[in-house]
């Protein structure tokens, strides 16, 4: 086990968005304001953790077979749990999130790191995996939020500063409001993704 | 992966290992459900009381003269079908002192738009108050968040002005035509019910 190189792949290296290009829809879809990004992120991580940590604890006695099955009933249950408490007790950010809540079943993250570390890895190694990629996901929604939220609609901190407006940085004629739309998330991750490339080719070197 | 790695073991039509993948899986899932069924006897409560709490705001919202709490219509099907009749879909309704709310479901440009729509004793539009929508951020939103008092301009509107449409009696926000056709077709749904309601 070797926790900084852990963080550092969580972050950097092995980052789940940028470098494995995995939890696209979610990553697009609601990095819209900073609250969203952020609820998101936290969900995530939370649900990534506990997955990790219980498919690793039960690696040794789930059949091959039907690994996949066992992983899937594992995180819809943690999902769910989330979903509904969310709902309970944090309303606002549940109707802002939607559906993409529920949608955290089918996020490749969670199922990709089960099947790719917490599936051949200890307890606790699965659990600072699932809290660094965790961190690392939330991260990269929390740039594109602040991205996206500035230039297209000229605020920052939507959903949470300055009661749910946002402060407003852009005089709200200027920023163009198709970044806030799907392709705006489209272009966005893509420039982040060709920075990252371009930052870690250059580290190798 | 570790597919390759284990060939080895012993999987076709053996009854023994069949059973053991179906009993794994099945216990899983009990204990799963089990444990969401603990977490749901914890939520329920608020889950249901936000629900109710949104409700009430939404019809204290379209009925202004509203005095205590408004009781709770059963649905005819005389009145889903003049629901339908207007292309929208009736799913709650309220009533207090001959005023009616209805909360009525429409599809958008995007998914459906529910809304709660008051209705006073004469057939006339209190109020429209947009419930949940999955509507475009900064295009068919506007229409949803009452940018311009576009859902403002359908209080005062009654059955007397025939079947709105937008472009004829309903002013449109630009770009967002199919978001304001919904809540239009929820309207003139509502005035139907309320309508068969009398």
């Amino acid at each position: 086990m070797n926790l900084k190189k852990q963080f550092m792949d969580g972050l950097l290296y092995q980052n789940p968005v940028l470098v494995q290009v995995l939890g696209m829809c979610s990553t697009m879809a609601i990095t819209t304001s900073f609250f969203n990004g952020l609820g998101m992120g936290l969900a995530v991580t939370v649900i990534l953790t506990l997955s990790n940590v219980i498919i690793s604890a039960i690696r040794k006695i789930v059949p091959d077979k039907i690994r996949i099955a066992m992983f899937i009933v594992v995180i819809a249950g943690f999902v769910t749990m989330v979903d509904l408490f969310l709902q309970a007790f944090v309303p606002a950010l549940a109707e802002s999130l939607g559906v993409f809540i529920p949608l955290i079943v089918v996020n490749c993250i969670i199922l990709g790191r089960a099947e790719a570390f917490s599936y051949k890895n200890g307890v606790v190694a699965s659990f600072f995996d699932g809290v660094f990629q965790g961190i690392g996901y939330t991260l990269v929604l929390l740039a594109m939020c602040i991205i996206r939220e500035l230039l297209g609609a000229g605020t920052f901190g939507g959903g949470l500063l300055a009661g749910g407006k946002g402060i407003q940085i852009i005089p709200s004629q200027f920023p163009a409001g198709m970044l806030t739309l799907p392709v705006g998330g489209f272009l966005v991750l893509g420039c982040l993704i060709a920075a990252m490339q371009w930052a870690l080719s250059k580290s190798k070197k | 992966m570790s597919n390759e790695v284990k060939t080895k073991e012993k999987v076709d039509m053996d009854p023994k290992y069949i059973i053991k993948l179906t009993v794994t899986l099945f216990v899983t899932c009990v204990i799963v459900a089990g444990l969401l069924g603990l977490v749901n006897s914890v939520t329920e409560g608020p889950i249901a009381a936000i629900n109710k709490e949104n409700t009430e705001k939404a019809i204290q919202e379209v009925l202004p003269d509203l005095e205590g709490s408004p009781a709770t219509v059963e649905l005819t099907a005389e009145m889903t079908a003049a629901a339908s009749g207007a292309g929208a879909t009736l799913t709650e309704a309220y009533e207090s002192n001959g005023a009616h709310a209805l909360k009525i479901v429409a599809s958008g440009s995007q998914g459906n738009i529910e809304m709660m729509v008051g209705v006073d004793a004469e057939g006339v539009v209190t109020g429209v108050s947009i419930v949940s929508n999955s509507e475009t951020s900064g295009i068919g939103s506007k229409v949803m968040n009452n940018e311009n008092g576009v859902l403002d301009q359908f209080i005062g509107k009654s059955a007397a002005d025939g079947t709105l449409s937008v472009g004829k009696n309903v002013d449109a926000i630009s770009g967002a035509t199919v978001s304001s056709r919904g809540v239009t077709t929820g309207v003139n749904a509502a005035l139907a019910v309320a309508g068969v309601m009398g």
